[in-house]
């Protein structure tokens, strides 16, 4: 999809400082930004949308540009397309440490208070999270949206999963989710009669296949309930075959690469296992592709109704005392990335949506001083916890091949156990123990260095190790506590002198208790399939976990989640089923800091439902 | 001048097959030149070759669409369907011919005349089809299946000719109470096997999908009607974009043709390998060279096997020749990077001498087709 070219202009600061009848603006470009901005500007409202990067990859050669930094990257971490911007920093999980009791580490962007120190990361660029994400888009389950009621752990949620449904099918068309009905009807999922995904699923990798043919018919016992066991294809948001029955029999466009400049690219996946951190051909959704379709719509002038504010990094939410909302918004632009020069500019709208992510939005507002009325602004912050479990096949399985992840063990996503201990999804890692120990290349340097290959044996040797290797993630739940939180401190700033985020986090008992159960879980199924256990955890792991005598090294989602909370009074959350703050009226936080739960589901497809119900209600309230 | 209207449904047959055979004529140049880019150089252009030899594929698809519609059998394993290159295109004037080159000022010349504009130069308007010789055993592209010397000035008039000659065929059939459309249509190649962002995939059911489906084939070479885009005033037509890189800048809505204002881009002309142009693989005596190339045709003939078994009741093939695209990608980067022996300054690159496909000397198409 192109973007008009009016579109691939900044906006000029100044004048978006003078001008005073924005009905809407954002901060952020992730998904839920974008779908508000694009609905709003749909029904002919003015929205200006700020950025904190600079925007450049938003046509295909910063696109581009931004591959050709990750092939020339010695390590592939999730942030390795992404240049360096102090002015817009983000987590880099490689320059974790361990800490010591009652240490704290500020030596990164996130300055980690422990003791858990996670290396969750969000990205800052155009496109948010989204430009890095793994696109697997389950829903949450029924269970999941009342966990206090059913398992007495967590929360409810002020909304039902029949209050949301409808959106999801709003967001898995936006997003263009790639999947069969029949696969998803596990664990009481279901779809009204005749639905069918935008498009059709994307088929099991043979790694899938392998592991499949070792558990298929088995099963597992639970605090004694059987589960039976089965390799499920996830649903994706990448693009594969239309399904000419979507939407009554119209069908779907797939959207394959944005540009400026009347190259369209892009397409269907080709199963490259690079999906995190960047797709090479755009056939994984980003954010960029519904910002073009907002881009594009024009208003009475013919002039673009939403325009776009890059390297502009909001630093204060100003409120009116005496009515309680919020006048305006106090925003850096820096001129170069390479400089911490800046120009502070104040922003006015109508209505202010905060779409940061559940960490920098809960930053800005206790940077702003707005801790609300029920003092939970960065409180009950939730990641998945990871637990990865890795093992070599008896035979070649094709590791390396399809997509990250094509298909996983979902079983173990609900059932009365979660009482006592947290549910988990498992993802099969196409792309081998990469996650775990930095295969291939850690295979290749052993090889090398203490194994003396070279020539043929060494390839052979390389084959034989990595087509064999096969991770589970189990992907484990996390519920709210209000002690897991982000704060910050005048003491720790960053390069615009703006405060950082301050991390504190203790994984709790109940995901530790799914943890160790999902450690035993993988011990059985790596027997049923003659695979040979490699888990090792390093006790210097910085993500280090112990619990009943054993020990766990746990990496975070990059899920983030909890930091608004929803919920159904002023007093129990901050913002409501709108994601509207309590305090402020014409103030809505968005995104997965809104979710009170976050269940077994990757978080993006919820949150970009609830920001098409948040989109209804911003207009119902400039009307 | 001879002037040459399409009066039976075996004419319009061999036409139709003639269009697949020039729309698949252009992927070889294109997709040479595309391969030859130096890594990390070109950026614009790589983008820009890449999807139009993209977007030639779904012209390929759609001649076979209608071909299919009418009730006719595709066949890209027949004799003769792969051109021998260099090779002659509709020209009246200059004499030239397309080549198997590396991305260069002169490919660029070449892949602008192909997909130029349909309106003839001055001097030809109002004159039939134009007579040149060609050397007996080379099939020059946008001629006329019947009569070999007789070529159209361009890609857009031979369409018109086809256009032609489907409206006046199917008015025919329906004065006679039927239709030319009888084909089965489990046979179309719709949107589910074939996407990209320009340009959808339709099933050709009857005259109006028929049309549509030419204009599309039309607009996107050569832009619709005179001007610069196709007719969403949304995608740049072939030609244009080829003028870009020749301009070193992008067109934007509201240019004239020939004078794009957008953004600046760069073109390195020294940024491509130096293939040997239009090599064949007789002149090649490394053996490991010789293995490649040879390699690479038989693939070659086995994916245009696969094609015509996908356009002839089996769509879902056509996935299967996806992964085949990338192995092509691989082999042709193995000739195009390797130097060759004897030819000084030279590298190896692909000569699409496809086994079983050399055509006997003396036989013509149409009793290919019958």
């Amino acid at each position: 999809m192109l973007f008009p070219v009016e579109s691939a202009l900044k906006a000029d600061a100044n004048t978006v400082a003078a001008t005073a009848d924005y009905d809407i603006v954002i901060v952020g470009t992730g998904i839920s930004g974008a779908i508000i901005a694009k609905q709003a500007a749909e029904a002919g409202k003015r929205v200006l949308i700020l950025e904190a990067g600079t925007g450049a990859n938003r046509t295909l050669a910063g696109y581009d540009d931004l591959l050709t930094t990750f092939y020339l990257a010695a390590g592939k971490d999730n942030q390795s397309p992404f240049p360096l911007n102090a002015n817009a920093a983000i987590p880099r999980s490689p320059q974790l440490r361990k800490l010591q009791a009652g240490e704290t580490d500020s030596s990164t962007y996130i300055v980690q208070s422990g003791p858990y120190v996670s290396d969750t990361t969000y990205t800052r660029i155009f496109g948010g999270t989204t430009m890095h994400w793994e696109a697997k888009t389950p829903r949450m389950l029924r269970s999941d949206f009342q966990a206090r009621t059913i398992f007495g752990q967590g929360l409810d949620w002020p909304l039902s999963f029949e209050e949301i449904e409808d959106d999801y099918r709003l967001a898995e068309r936006e997003i263009g989710v790639s999947a069969n009905v029949e696969d998803q009807q596990y664990l009481g999922q279901t779809f009204p009669d005749g639905y069918v995904f935008p498009m059709r699923g994307l088929p099991l990798s043979y790694l899938d296949q392998q592991v499949n043919k070792g558990i298929e018919g088995t099963s597992v016992e639970l605090y004694g309930e059987t589960y039976p066991l089965k390799v499920r294809p996830y649903p994706q948001g990448r693009n594969s075959i239309p399904n000419p029955a979507y939407d009554g029999g119209k069908g779907y466009r797939p959207i394959g690469a944005v540009n400026t400049h009347q190259v369209e690219e892009g397409g269907r996946c080709q199963g490259n296992t690079n999906c995190v951190p960047l797709c090479t051909v755009q056939a994984r959704y980003h954010s960029g592709k519904t910002l073009a379709k907002a881009f594009a719509v024009n208003g009475e002038r013919r002039t673009p109704l939403v325009e776009f504010l890059p390297q502009a990094v909001a630093s204060k939410v100003n409120i009116d005392p005496d009515s309680g909302k919020v006048r305006s918004l106090e925003v850096k632009v820096y001129k170069d990335p390479a400089s911490p020069a800046y120009e502070t500019f104040t922003v006015k709208g109508k209505v202010f949506v905060l779409a940061a992510g559940a960490i920098e939005t809960a930053r800005l507002m206790l940077a702003s001083g707005l801790r609300s009325t029920s003092g939970l602004v960065g409180r009950n912050l939730m990641d998945h916890a990871y637990l990865l479990n890795w093992a070599l096949m008896p035979q070649i399985c094709g590791t390396m091949r399809g997509t990250s992840s094509t298909g996983g063990i979902v079983d173990l996503r609900d059932g009365p156990f979660r009482e006592r201990q947290a549910a988990f999804a498992i993802d099969i890692h196409n792309d081998g123990w990469g996650w775990a120990t930095g295969a291939p290349t850690s295979d290749l340097l052993e090889l090398v260095d203490d194994r003396n290959l070279h020539g043929g044996d060494l390839r052979r040797g390389v084959i034989d190790r990595v087509s064999r290797q096969l991770l589970l993630a189990f992907m484990i739940e996390v519920m709210p506590v209000e002690s897991n939180r982000i704060e910050v401190d005048p003491k720790y700033r960053d390069a615009l002198d703006n405060m950082r985020p301050i991390l504190s986090f203790t994984v709790p008992e109940y995901t530790m208790k799914g943890a160790a159960y999902a450690r035993q879980f993988s011990r059985t199924v790596f027997a049923r399939m003659g695979a040979q256990d490699h888990t090792h955890y390093d006790p210097s792991d910085f993500g280090y976990v112990a619990y009943d005598k054993q020990g766990y090294a746990i990496r975070g989602g990059n899920h983030l989640a909890g930091t608004h909370i929803m919920g159904t009074t002023k007093t129990n959350s901050v913002v409501d089923k709108n994601q509207r703050s309590w305090d402020h009226e014409n103030l809505y936080l968005v995104g997965g800091g809104s979710m009170p739960t976050i269940g077994t589901a990757n978080v993006t497809l919820t949150l970009a439902a609830m920001c098409f119900r948040s989109s209804r209600d911003i207009l119902k309230s400039l009307h | 001048m001879y002037s040459y209207s399409i009066r039976t449904l075996d004419e319009l047959k061999e036409f139709l097959h003639r269009a697949m055979q020039l729309e698949h004529a252009t992927i070889p140049p294109y997709m040479t030149a595309l391969y030859s880019i130096k890594p990390g150089s070109n950026q614009a252009a790589t983008q820009i070759l890449r999807v139009i030899v993209v977007e030639e594929m779904l012209h390929l698809t759609i001649a076979a669409n209608i071909l299919n519609a009418v009730g006719g059998t595709p066949d890209l394993a027949s004799p003769g369907f792969v051109v021998s290159y260099p090779t002659p295109l509709p020209d009246g004037e200059t004499d030239f011919q397309v080549s198997i080159q590396a991305f260069s000022r002169e490919a660029l010349a070449t892949f602008l005349k192909i997909e130029r504009p349909a309106q003839r130069p001055h001097h030809l308007v109002g004159k039939g089809l134009i007579e040149r010789k060609t050397s007996p055993h080379t099939i020059a592209l946008g001629s006329h299946p019947r009569h070999e010397n007789l070529h159209f000035y361009s890609i857009g008039e031979f369409y018109s000719t086809i256009t032609e000659g489907i409206k006046y065929l199917e008015a025919e059939a329906r004065r006679a109470g039927t239709t030319i459309f009888t084909g089965d249509t489990s046979r179309q190649i719709t949107s589910e096997y074939y996407y990209s962002a320009g340009g959808e995939l339709f099933p050709v059911t009857d005259l109006k999908s028929a049309l549509e489906a030419i204009e599309l084939i039309i607009e996107q070479g050569e832009g619709d009607g005179g001007g610069i885009y196709d007719d969403d005033e949304h995608e740049l037509a072939h030609y244009y974009r080829f003028d870009e890189l020749v301009k070193g800048r992008y067109y934007q809505k509201g240019n004239r043709p020939g004078h794009p204002t957008g953004p600046q881009l760069q073109v390195d002309w020294e940024g491509a390998y130096p293939l040997k142009a239009n090599l064949k693989v007789a002149e090649i005596e490394d053996p490991e060279l010789l293995e490649a190339a040879t390699a690479f045709n038989t693939r070659y003939g086995e994916f245009l096997q696969l094609l015509t078994r996908a356009y002839n009741g089996e769509p879902r093939l056509l996935l299967e020749a996806v992964p085949i695209m990338f192995e092509f990608r691989n082999m042709i980067l193995e000739l195009i990077r390797n130097p060759l022996p004897n030819h000084p300054g030279m590298n190896g690159g692909p000569t699409y001498e496809i086994p079983g496909n050399i055509q006997a000397a003396g036989s013509r198409q149409a009793e290919v087709i019958a």
